[in-house]
């Protein structure tokens, strides 16, 4: 979808060095929620579309207001609540007891720490591509135009553009698709290299480019 | 270390922070998500996991030309070699430095990383700066990190958006001869091995 977590070129942002920027996060609440996170995921307590989706479909203005790992938070709870893992309002209810000084409850399962960590370990590989796929490197490819309206992998910024594909990565099934819950065949997925004059026009930078993996079905011949 | 043992607020919890503590709580009083399970992740990834990883990965590569080329031709089993792999580490490319061409990686989308190798990514990698300047005004991006190259270095920024993570494999300094493979790492910071700076022989790694 075009929202605003699809950032690339955007102006207004302000400097990208300040200070504390080079910590992974501020409050030990952070990774926390990273955590809870991953164990939502393993365990198998949320609903779809993932993590990811979820986020995108943030209130625009919530989502820039929001820190990193607060949208995180926000999307394991909806995920938890998608599935009924969680009902509304319980979050606020312990929000209530927490606040009237209730000590946190723990809960000791060494065997879930150890799936947990285990799914952290464990390689999810591409599959092989196809041969040969539809494109092959050198050649020149133009990404579609188009608006999807859910997740998407396809930045708005290369929609339309040329760029020659230097590699094909792999096969995997589209995530436009495959995140809300559709059984598809996996398709190539190529590099793909953009000159920054294709992308942006002319600058007072010296040309750079700028290469992305793209799915079989964001492109069409140029 | 779980939250509400042993550790001090020095001042009231935020909204934000009292609903993640809520949401554990909750998760924990049901028993659907083990404190220890939560702990572990956290410690994973404070302890074990994180760009001393990757600065060993990058150290080898210097140091040993077969590895190098195996690193540059197949990531994964290459970084396997130094005992490094899993989640967000799936299907990985290094791009080498050269004295032509510059690398740097950048997620717009989001915040793909390569965990297993840099652990989890530093707040400006995840801020909205970097997403939008990135891939749109890469040389000023570097400007502000301190980094200035010649106008006859191609930059080639990595939009790593999709399913492939990507390591940059540094130019090894001037000054360097005859250094071991831990010297070397020393040297290798985070940000080197994203683009967003070079190593040098004279300054101690910041993680």
């Amino acid at each position: 979808m075009d929202g605003v977590h699809d950032m690339g070129g955007m102006h207004g942002f302000g400097a990208v060095v300040e200070t504390g920027g080079e910590l992974a996060y501020h409050e030990r609440w952070e990774p926390r929620v990273f955590a809870i996170s991953c164990v939502v995921g393993v365990e198998g307590l949320g609903a779809g579309p993932g993590g990811r989706a979820v986020r995108e479909e943030m209130d625009p203005a919530r989502y820039l207001a929001a820190s990193y790992y607060e949208r995180w938070l926000y999307s394991a709870e909806q995920r938890l609540l998608g599935k009924g893992t969680i009902a509304p309002g319980e979050v606020e209810a312990m929000m209530e007891r927490l606040g009237a000084g209730e000590a946190m409850p723990g809960h000791h399962d060494a065997a879930m720490a150890e799936r947990v960590l285990e799914n952290l370990r464990t390689r999810m590989a591409m599959d092989p591509p196809p041969e040969p796929a539809r494109f092959a490197p050198g050649q020149r490819v133009r990404v579609k135009r188009m608006h999807p309206p859910g997740h998407t992998r396809c930045p708005r910024y290369v929609r339309g553009a040329v760029g020659v594909v230097e590699a094909v990565r792999g096969a995997d099934r589209l995530p436009d698709r495959v995140v809300y819950g559709e059984n598809l065949d996996p398709e190539p997925v190529y590099s793909v290299a953009f000159s920054s004059q294709e992308l942006w026009g002319p600058g007072d930078e010296p040309a750079w480019r700028v290469s992305l993996d793209l799915w079989d079905s964001y492109l069409e011949r140029a | 270390m779980s939250e509400g043992h042993g550790h001090h607020h020095p001042r009231p919890a935020s909204a934000v922070e009292l609903r993640a503590r809520a949401l554990e709580a909750l998760l924990a009083e049901r028993g659907l998500v083990s404190t220890d399970a939560i702990d572990a992740v956290v410690e994973l990834y404070e302890n074990d996991v994180g760009p001393q990883n990757g600065a060993k990965v990058v150290a080898r590569a210097w140091l040993d030309e077969a590895y190098r080329e195996r690193l540059l031709e197949d990531a994964v089993p290459a970084i396997a070699e130094l005992g490094f792999g899993g989640a967000e580490g799936d299907n990985m490319v290094v791009v080498a430095n050269t004295p032509t061409v510059h690398h740097m990686v950048v997620c717009t989308l989001c915040s793909c990383y390569p965990w297993p190798v840099l652990g989890l990514p530093p707040i400006w990698y995840k801020s909205p700066p970097y997403r939008a300047r990135a891939v749109s005004e890469p040389r000023a991006v570097l400007r502000e990190f301190g980094l200035e190259l010649g106008d006859d270095v191609e930059i080639r920024v990595w939009d790593s958006s999709a399913e492939v993570r990507y390591l940059v494999l540094p130019m090894r300094p001037q000054g360097t001869d005859g250094w071991s493979e831990d010297e070397l790492a020393a040297i290798v910071t985070r940000d080197c091995m994203i683009g967003t700076a070079a190593p040098t022989a004279n300054q101690p790694a910041i993680r």
